[in-house]
């Protein structure tokens, strides 16, 4: 238990000291800050949903989008608070992916995977089309949000509300992981045929676990739609949900830091290919960086079946194993970089304690 | 009542194609129990393969030849690199490694290419007409291809040795081990052929929809679609569902707005995964877990 305190001290303190680096290391910028937290919020539910369970989606843009929209919507045209729009976002979203899993669950197999990508080509083909969602125009307009009555704007700022969010988000999903839930999901992902037998409901896990996902979408994509101001039907892009699933493979799948760790890296990824790239990224429309993020995707889930999270854990664990005859390997990773080696070994901590746990 | 003719016509050929994407993921499911996400990415690369290589003044049998090894070394490529090395890992990540194996080909291809799309001359120019009916000419070249490639493979399937032991490992993997059949070289030709049809159906293809390398995604979700539609591990179901798809869809956006045509297919997708997984054409259901 002080492990695990210690564990969301140490990762709210890398959060917190972020905006002291971003703001002075080339190429980063503040705006790569929120992105990233963001996307990190958005990317969470799946480490329950695929990481545990083994269910794909293909449909977190689909969620994130139905935020974004809900927001955008009800602030501009019905004047509500952002907040309670929010709220309202993340209640039809949750209710949208309720109700597709209590059907789509009953067979198991990977139909989650073809419905969700289904589901979010489907709705960006009605934004696209509909007047309340503004057309292929989008929705400008969208209100900055106001935190005790002070209104939240610039990058810093929104930041450390992204932030926050994304600490409580870590918080709620930590939880769940660690709860009989998590359990049961574990035992559901490992062998379906056994947690049957031991009595667990394969359908109302897997159900949980999507629903859960889908509301942190929404909610990330209100935060995302209160950010820029201004949305449309990109918030519901497949490649959005591709990127989502890619965040948290790469981060690791079996540990809740998966997804800060994945949005890093795939925010880094970005940033650095199109400040190497520029040239090819004009002739390719600005999507080489997917090439990257493909590339890396493959490798890791290769290379590093628990993602980089788990990656880390390994190391630590070699490491750890060779400190009696050798101790100076585990002083230099610790001296090459106090943020990274603290984050290292608090995710190494994290991913033993998670990927040993039978 | 003609008009209604009319759209069944021009649904079954493009259903046509539908059934050679649908068939070939079909086909990787049932042998190794992975849901291609590539295959969309398959047909794009051979029609765009044949649009630039036709555009560049290449005779159209060399430019199909070269547009057909071309992909199907990318589907060889595919297994060997990405879905051999993780064969010990569960389904699912396996199904991710093909998404990530589906956007690099596209961002290699838009990197090498740009976005525009590429025209390539029909075969045979004209339209067809039958009594009220009319239909582009390069449509029976699509519907040609699509029968030709479906008989090819029923009597790989049923007709040879290689087909009988892909089947068996379809059948019961343990088993089919047993037997000397090794799972991992079915796995290497069932995406290879899988690819090899994807390419013939995009080098058909490629004079009706001019290709560009984003067309990749809808033709491998209307594949999806047909697949599902048979129950996703039936060819023969696919093949099937294509037609029916590609019916449906024609039907469906002759009397829709024109924006809401793509909708249809997914539409249709979603209702079949929320109603009937199993397919629509099976009587007896598969309990899988």
């Amino acid at each position: 238990m002080r492990r695990l305190l210690l564990g969301y001290a140490i990762f709210a303190a890398i959060l917190y000291a972020i905006p002291g680096i971003f703001t002075r290391v080339h190429p980063y910028t503040m705006s790569d800050g929120v992105q990233m937290a963001i996307l990190a919020i958005a990317a969470l539910g799946l480490i329950p949903l695929t990481g545990y369970a083994n269910q794909i989606s293909l449909g977190q843009a689909a969620f994130y989008g139905t935020g974004a929209y809900a927001s955008a919507i009800l602030t501009t045209h019905s004047g509500w608070s952002p907040w309670l729009a929010m709220l309202v976002g993340a209640a039809l979203a949750g209710g949208g992916a309720y109700l597709l899993g209590l059907f789509i669950f009953r067979v198991s197999g990977h139909y989650l995977a073809l419905a969700t990508i289904a589901l979010g080509l489907v709705l960006a083909i009605v934004a696209r089309q509909l007047a309340i969602t503004g057309g292929s125009e989008g929705i400008p307009g969208v209100p900055y949000l106001s935190l005790f009555g002070v209104e939240v704007v610039g990058d810093v700022d929104y930041y450390y509300l992204t932030a926050t969010a994304l600490l409580l988000a870590t918080l709620v999903v930590g939880l769940v992981v660690r709860s009989s839930l998590g359990r049961s999901l574990t035992a559901v992902g490992d062998s379906a045929f056994a947690a049957a037998a031991s009595g667990i409901d394969i359908a109302r896990y897997k159900r949980v676990a999507f629903v859960l996902a889908a509301v942190l979408a929404a909610v990330a994509g209100s935060l995302y739609a209160h950010w820029v101001t201004y949305i449309d039907v990109h918030t519901l892009d497949l490649l959005l949900s591709i990127q989502m699933l890619i965040v948290v493979a790469v981060g690791g799948m079996r540990t809740v830091w998966g997804a800060a760790l994945g949005s890093f890296i795939v925010v880094s990824l970005v940033r650095f290919s199109k400040e190497w790239l520029p040239a090819l990224s004009e002739k390719a429309g600005g999507q080489v960086e997917i090439v990257a993020y493909g590339t890396a995707l493959i490798l890791v889930l290769l290379f590093l079946p628990r993602g980089v999270a788990g990656g880390f854990a390994d190391l630590f664990h070699r490491l750890r194993s060779t400190a009696g005859t050798a101790r100076e390997p585990a002083s230099a990773v610790a001296a090459a970089g106090a943020g990274t080696a603290e984050a290292a070994r608090e995710i190494a901590q994290a991913g033993s304690q998670r990927g040993e746990r039978p | 009542m003609a008009e209604f003719f009319q759209f069944v016509v021009t649904g079954l050929a493009t259903g046509a194609m539908y059934a050679l994407v649908g068939l070939g993921i079909a086909l990787v499911f049932q042998v190794t129990g992975v849901i291609n996400f590539a295959q969309g990415h398959f047909v794009m690369l051979g029609a765009l393969t044949f649009a630039i290589l036709a555009e560049s003044g290449v005779a159209p049998l060399p430019a199909a030849a070269l547009a057909l090894a071309g992909t199907t070394m990318v589907g060889f490529l595919l297994d060997r690199l990405v879905i051999a090395p993780a064969r010990n890992q569960p389904t699912d990540r396996l199904i991710i490694l093909t998404i990530g194996a589906s956007i690099v080909i596209e961002g290699v291809t838009l990197v090498a290419f740009g976005t525009q799309p590429r025209a390539a001359e029909p075969f045979s120019p004209g339209v067809l007409r039958i009594g009220g009916v009319s239909l582009e000419r390069q449509y029976l070249w699509v519907a040609g291809a699509a029968a030709v490639a479906v008989a090819a493979v029923w009597f790989f399937l049923t007709r040879t040795t290689l087909g009988k032991a892909m089947r068996g490992v379809a059948m019961d993997r343990e088993a089919a081990r047993l037997m000397g059949i090794s799972p991992s070289r079915m796995s290497l030709l069932v995406f290879t052929l899988a690819a090899a049809l994807a390419a013939l159906g995009g080098v058909a293809l490629a004079p009706i929809q001019h290709p560009d390398p984003g067309i990749g995604i809808a033709l491998g979700l209307k594949g999806f679609t047909a697949a599902v539609i048979g129950g996703l591990d039936s060819p023969a179901g696919a093949v099937v569902g294509g037609l029916l798809l590609g019916v449906a869809e024609a039907v469906a956006a002759g009397y829709l707005p024109s924006g809401y045509k793509d909708a249809v297919a997914y539409g249709v997708l979603i209702l079949l995964l929320v109603a009937r997984p199993t397919g629509l054409l099976r009587t007896v259901r598969a309990v899988r877990v």
